[in-house]
C-alpha cells in the first residue's frame, strides 16, 4: 500500500483553491513545487462557487484605513490587526496581478473595474465579475500557473502531515486507488478551506470538509477562533437537497429586499441603518429569529425580493443566481426567492504570523484554512481578497524558506498504515457518521448555542469519533479519513465554542448574557486550542 | 419522498474487461437531482460507486455524466424514473469518472504582455459571454468533428476567441486556431445546445475567429470560391440547368380556400439543385391552400459566407433578400432549406415572420395522406432541429404517412462549408450516419434539407427524400384511391 516513489520538493502547497493556487504560483518563483490537490485542480474549493466578489480599495474616495475599519468593525474586534492592515493594503495589488493575468472582471463605463456595495462596508468597493467572480479568479489563477513550472497533482488526498521531531516536512497522500504516498518538501503550505460541511445545512463545495484543520492539529499546531462559524443569511430552502446553496450577497447589494411572510421588511427592527446590507452575522440572526417567531414561509424561510428591479440589471448581473432558481422552477425576475441562513465560512482556523508561518516550523498556511484576518465575522468580499493577500504571501515566504534535511519517522508512516489497514477491517458506513455528525452540529453548534447543546453535540461527536469505520476497498479510505478529519474539526468547534463565553460575532452563546460591553471592548480576545494547551486570551494581558 | 429505478454504466479497471448496467431503487426527495441520486445509492446501496462532483450548484464542471443518452451536470439535472446513467464519451476510469486531465490541457491559456494593457469595457462585454465556460467538457463529447478529425473540441476555440479579443494576450489566436483545425465545426450546433451554460460557441467563437482568419488570408479556397460565385451570380451553386425560379410563376394558387399566403425563399440549393423537391413542396402547399409567392429577384441567404467567415458582402445580400419580400408587403416568408431558414431566422433582422415549411404545415394543418407501406427514418437537419428549434414538426406530419424509426440526432457532416472545405471529413461523418440508417433497418432516409439530402444520399444504399416528396407520393396514392373508388 506505501508506493515506492516518493514526491520531493521544495514547497508543497496542500489544496487548489484560490489561495493554493496563488501560493503554488508565487512559491514556484523561488523552487520546484508541487500542488497537491483532492479535486480536479481549479474545480474544488469554494473559490469557483464564490459568487459575490472581491473587496479592493481602488477609488480616490475611498481609503484603506476606511477598509479596515469596516473589516475590525465587522469582525466584533476580534480579528489580528497586524493582518488586517495587510489585507486592506495589499489586496488592491492582488487585484491588479489578476487583471495582468488576464481577469475579466466587469468594467464600468469609464473603463475601471466597476465595485458593488456589500454588507457593512462604508463604500461600494466589492469588485465582481457578474455573479461568477470565484469562477473567473480561479480561471484566470489557473491559465496562470499553467505557466510557472509547478506540478499539479490531481486527485491525491493528503491524510497527514509528515514530521520531522516539531517540524513539518510535508505530507502523506492517498491516491485515486488508495496507494500511501509520501511527499517530502522543505516548507507546507496548508492551503486546504473551510469546514462548513460538517454541517448539515453549508453552502459549501464538496471538498469544505475541514481536513487542514485536523492535519493541523494533529501535527501539533495551534487554532484560534474556531467557534466563529459565519452562517451565510441566504441559502436556498427548496427543494430539499439544494438546501443551503448560496444566494449571493450581491442579490442584496444588488437591492434585494428581505421580507417575512407578512410582508414586512423585518431588517428595520435589527439594523435600522444598514437594512439588508448590514453585516452578515446579524442579517442571519435577524432571519434565524424571524422563523423562529413563526414568521417564515412555506418552506421555511423567508422572502429575498428583487421583482422590483429592472429585469436587464437582474440578468446582467446575477446571471448565475437566474439560472439556478429557474432550474427549480423559480424565475427571480417575477417571484420572490425563499432563504435561510446556511453555513457558510469559518473564521477560525490555523494561527499564523502576517508571513504566514503556523505555530509549526516549515507549515504555513493561507486561506480559510487560517484564522485571525476576519476576527468574529467576515465581510463579503473579504474572503476572495484574503486567498490572494495570503496565497501569495505564503508562497512567497514558504519559497524563500531555506533547504533542509527531511528524515521522516518511520514510526508515524507504519502508525498511518496501521490506521488505514484499520479502516479496511471496520465496520461502520462512513456515509451514516457524515450525516449524523452534520445533523448533530446543526442541532448543537448553530447560529444559537448553549453550553448544553454544545455538550450534548460533543458528545455525539466523541461517540462517532470512536466507531470502526469501514473503507469497502482501498479505494474508499480516502473518504474514511474525511470523515474521521470532519469529526475532529467539528470537535475543534464545539470545544472552542464553549471556551468562548461571550457572545460574539456569529458567536451567539443564548445561555449567556448578551455582554455588557461593546465588542471593542471587550476582555476576551482569541480562543486558542492545540494539542497541548486550550484555552481564551485576555485582552491586555495577551496569552 | 419519491421511488425511482434508474440504471448506472459500471466499470471498474481492476476487475472488469468491460462496463455493464447495474440496476437501483432507491427513495429520494422531491425535487432531487441526479446526483442526490448518486449519493443515495453510495451511501446507502454500494460505496464502491464512484462518480465525481464538486460544488453541487452547477460552477465547476465536475459532475458532467450522461444521463439517457444526454451529457448533462448531475447536480443540475432532476432525477428522473427509470433513467439510465452513463459517463461522459470519454476514457472512463472507474464508473462515471473519466479522465478529464487530457481534455483540459488542451484549452489554451494566455500569454499576458509584460505592460499590462487595461482592456476596455467594450472588450470586457464582448470577452464575457465566452467567460462562463466551467470546462465539464460536454460540448467536446458531442462534437462531431472530435470524433473524426483532430479537432480539439469547441471549448478550446471558445477560448482562443475569448483570447484573440482580449488586449492583454500577446499570441496570435487566429494562426492557432486554423492549425487547431478551426474549418472542421461543421455548424451543427449541437455543442451550444449541449452547454450547461449556453454558451453560443459556433455564432460567438467558431465563426467570429473564421472572420478573422478571412482577414489573415487563411479562408479555404474552395469557399472563397464559393463567395467569388455569390458575387458574381448572386448564387452559391453554379447553373448546371433549368432552374426553380425559371420553372414558376410569381404565385401560386392554391386548389382549394386560401388558408394563408406566404412569401417564399427558395435558397440555392433548392432552386438549383435538388428542384424536384421545391416543386414537391409547391404542390403539397397547394393542396393544402397556402397560397405562395416567389419573387424572382431574390439571391443567396448568404449562409456559406456566415459560416465560412467570410463577410465582405453579407448585408447587401441582407438588404436585397429582406426588402425583395418587405416591398411586396409579405408578412411570413417561408423557407425550405434549414441553413436558410436558420440564417434568415437568427443571421438576419427581419420585418417579417420567417416559418420553415414543416412549420407552416404543422400550424394550418394538411389534408391526410394515404400511408405508405414504408419503413423510415428521420434525419435530423442541424440548422432545422437546433438552428430553429423544429424536432417534432416534421415527425407529426411524417407519422401520418410512413412508419417512422427513430435514430439519433447527429450531424451528417455537410453543414459549416465542410463538405467543400474538408471533404475527408464531411465523408466520415456521412459514413457514420450511413451505419445509423442501416442500422434502424428502414427502407427510406427522409430529412428536410437540400445539404442533408445531397450530402446523405452519397453514403446510403437506401433513397433519400424530403418530407414534401413523401407526403406527396401519400397524396398521390390518396388520389389513385379516390380515383378507383369512383370507378367502382
Amino acid at each position: 500500500m506505501l508506493a515506492d516513489e516518493t514526491v520531493d520538493c521544495h514547497t508543497l502547497v496542500i489544496g487548489s483553491g484560490g489561495a493554493g493556487v496563488r501560493a503554488a504560483i508565487e512559491a514556484s518563483c523561488y523552487g520546484d513545487t508541487v500542488l497537491v490537490s483532492k479535486t480536479i485542480a481549479g474545480k474544488g474549493g469554494c473559490t469557483p462557487m464564490a459568487e459575490g466578489g472581491y473587496n479592493a480599495v481602488l477609488r480616490e474616495q475611498d481609503s484603506c484605513g476606511i477598509h479596515e475599519e469596516d473589516t475590525l468593525k465587522g469582525g466584533a474586534y476580534l480579528n489580528d490587526p497586524e493582518l488586517v492592515t495587510i489585507l486592506v493594503n495589499e489586496s488592491p495589488q492582488r487585484m491588479h496581478d489578476l487583471l495582468c493575468w488576464g481577469a475579466v472582471f466587469d468594467f464600468t463605463e469609464n473603463d475601471v473595474v466597476a465595485q458593488r456595495p456589500f454588507g457593512g462596508q462604508q463604500f461600494p468597493r466589492t469588485c465582481y465579475a457578474g455573479d461568477r467572480t470565484g469562477h473567473e479568479m480561479m480561471t484566470t489563477l489557473m491559465e496562470r500557473l499553467d505557466s510557472t513550472n509547478a506540478d499539479v497533482m490531481q486527485e491525491f488526498t493528503v491524510i497527514e502531515l509528515l514530521k520531522d521531531d516539531d517540524s513539518v516536512i510535508g505530507a502523506m497522500a492517498l491516491d485515486e486507488r488508495g496507494n500511501l504516498i509520501l511527499l517530502k518538501a522543505d516548507s507546507t503550505i496548508l492551503a486546504t478551506g473551510g469546514t462548513t460541511k460538517v454541517y448539515d445545512i453549508s453552502t459549501n463545495s464538496a471538498s469544505g470538509t475541514g481536513d487542514g484543520f485536523a492535519l493541523g492539529y494533529r501535527a501539533g499546531a495551534e487554532l484560534i477562533d474556531m467557534e466563529m462559524i459565519q452562517f451565510h443569511p441566504t441559502g436556498a430552502v427548496y427543494p430539499y437537497d439544494a438546501r443551503g446553496r448560496l444566494v449571493t450577497e450581491a442579490v442584496r447589494g444588488e437591492g434585494g429586499l428581505l421580507l417575512n411572510s407578512l410582508g414586512e421588511r423585518f431588517m428595520k427592527k435589527y439594523d435600522p441603518e444598514r437594512m439588508e446590507l448590514s453585516t452578515r452575522d446579524i442579517v442571519a440572526q435577524a432571519i434565524a429569529t424571524e422563523i423562529l417567531e413563526g414568521r417564515n414561509t412555506e418552506h421555511g424561510g423567508v422572502f429575498l425580493d428583487v421583482t422590483h428591479l429592472p429585469r436587464e440589471q437582474i440578468e446582467e448581473r446575477l446571471p448565475v443566481m437566474l439560472e439556478q432558481f429557474l432550474k427549480f422552477g423559480v424565475d427571480i425576475r417575477t417571484t420572490p426567492m425563499e432563504v435561510a441562513p446556511t453555513a457558510h465560512h469559518i473564521m477560525g482556523g490555523l494561527r499564523i504570523t502576517p508571513e504566514c508561518r503556523t505555530t509549526l516550523p516549515g507549515l504555513f498556511a493561507c486561506g480559510e484554512v487560517s484564522g485571525g484576518v476576519h476576527g468574529a465575522n467576515r465581510l463579503g468580499g473579504n474572503a476572495l481578497a484574503e486567498t490572494q493577500v495570503f496565497g501569495k504571501r505564503a508562497g512567497e515566504f514558504a519559497g524563500k524558506s531555506g533547504t533542509r534535511d527531511k528524515r521522516h519517522d518511520g514510526t508515524q508512516v507504519s502508525s498511518t498504515l496501521g490506521h488505514l489497514e484499520a479502516f479496511l477491517s471496520g465496520s461502520v458506513n462512513p456515509a451514516l457518521v457524515r450525516k449524523e455528525l452534520q445533523q448533530a452540529m446543526w442541532e448543537g453548534a448553530g447560529i444559537f448555542r448553549t453550553a448544553s447543546t454544545l455538550e450534548k453535540t460533543l458528545k455525539t461527536i466523541d461517540r462517532l469519533s470512536g466507531v470502526e469505520l469501514r473503507a469497502e476497498r482501498p479505494r474508499n479510505l480516502a473518504e474514511c479519513c474525511i470523515v474521521r478529519n470532519m469529526c475532529l474539526t467539528a470537535s475543534l468547534i464545539c470545544r472552542s465554542a464553549l471556551i468562548r463565553q461571550e457572545s460574539r460575532g456569529a458567536h451567539i452563546r443564548k445561555d449567556i448574557p448578551p455582554p455588557v460591553w461593546d465588542a471593542k471592548n471587550s476582555p476576551f480576545g482569541y480562543t486558542y486550542i492545540s494539542r497541548v494547551r486550550e484555552g481564551i486570551e485576555r485582552r491586555g494581558t495577551g496569552s | 419522498m419519491k421511488k425511482m429505478t434508474v440504471r448506472i454504466l459500471r466499470f471498474d479497471p481492476e476487475t472488469d474487461r468491460e462496463s455493464h448496467w447495474e440496476t437501483y431503487t432507491i427513495t429520494v426527495n422531491d425535487g432531487a437531482r441526479v446526483l442526490h441520486v448518486l449519493h443515495t445509492i453510495h451511501d446507502e446501496i454500494d460505496p464502491t460507486l464512484e462518480y465525481r462532483y464538486c460544488c453541487g450548484s452547477g460552477q465547476c464542471g465536475s459532475c458532467a455524466v450522461r444521463v439517457n443518452g444526454e451529457p448533462t451536470l448531475a447536480c443540475m439535472e432532476e432525477a428522473r424514473n427509470n433513467s439510465s446513467i452513463e459517463p461522459l464519451k470519454l476514457t472512463v476510469k472507474k464508473d462515471l469518472v473519466v479522465d478529464l486531465i487530457p481534455t483540459l490541457e488542451t484549452i489554451a491559456s494566455i500569454k499576458p504582455c509584460d505592460e499590462l494593457v487595461m482592456p476596455k469595457r467594450s472588450e470586457i462585454d464582448a470577452m464575457r459571454p465566452l467567460k462562463d465556460c466551467i470546462e465539464c467538457l460536454c460540448c467536446v463529447t458531442v462534437c462531431p468533428a472530435v470524433g473524426v478529425t483532430e479537432f480539439p473540441g469547441p471549448t478550446m476555440m471558445r477560448q482562443e476567441m475569448r483570447l484573440a479579443l482580449d488586449p492583454r494576450d500577446r499570441a496570435d489566436r487566429v494562426t492557432e486556431a486554423v492549425k487547431d483545425r478551426l474549418f472542421s465545426c461543421t455548424s451543427c450546433q449541437a455543442c451550444w445546445k449541449i452547454c450547461p451554460k449556453g454558451i453560443e460557441m459556433p455564432a460567438k467563437a467558431i465563426e467570429r475567429l473564421r472572420a478573422l482568419a478571412n482577414r489573415k488570408g487563411y479562408t479555404l479556397p474552395r469557399h472563397q470560391e464559393v463567395a467569388a460565385l455569390i458575387k458574381e451570380t448572386g448564387r452559391s451553386v453554379p447553373r448546371t440547368g433549368p432552374t426553380f425560379l425559371e420553372q414558376v410563376g410569381e404565385v401560386i394558387e392554391p386548389y382549394g380556400p386560401v388558408k394563408a399566403t406566404v412569401g417564399f425563399f427558395i435558397g440555392c440549393m433548392y432552386n438549383m439543385r435538388q428542384v424536384q423537391s421545391a416543386l414537391d413542396a409547391m404542390e403539397v402547399l397547394r393542396r393544402n391552400g397556402i397560397r405562395v409567392i416567389i419573387p424572382e429577384e431574390q439571391v443567396c441567404c448568404g449562409s456559406p459566407l456566415i459560416r465560412t467567415g467570410q463577410l465582405s458582402i453579407i448585408d447587401s445580400l441582407k438588404q436585397r433578400n429582406i426588402e425583395t419580400f418587405r416591398s411586396r408587403g409579405i408578412d411570413t416568408v417561408l423557407t425550405m432549406c434549414a441553413g436558410c431558414g436558420s440564417t434568415l431566422k437568427n443571421d438576419y433582422t427581419t420585418p417579417f415572420e420567417v416559418m420553415d415549411f414543416n412549420e407552416i404545415l404543422t400550424k394550418y394543418g394538411i389534408e391526410p395522406p394515404a400511408r405508405l407501406p414504408i419503413r423510415a427514418t428521420y434525419h435530423d437537419p442541424c440548422h432545422l432541429l437546433r438552428g430553429q428549434g423544429i424536432h417534432d414538426q416534421p415527425r407529426k406530419l411524417l407519422r401520418q404517412v410512413v412508419d417512422l424509426v427513430e435514430m439519433p440526432s447527429i450531424c451528417c457532416g455537410s453543414g459549416g462549408g465542410v463538405r467543400s472545405g474538408v471533404p475527408e471529413e464531411a465523408a466520415a461523418l456521412g459514413a457514420r450516419r450511413g451505419e445509423d440508417i442501416a442500422k434502424t433497418g428502414a427502407e427510406f432516409v427522409i430529412t428536410s434539407c437540400p445539404f442533408c439530402e445531397f450530402h446523405i444520399s452519397g453514403h446510403t444504399d437506401r433513397p433519400v427524400r424530403h418530407v414534401a416528396t413523401v407526403l406527396l407520393e401519400g397524396y398521390q396514392k390518396q388520389d389513385r384511391k379516390n380515383c378507383s373508388c369512383k370507378k367502382e
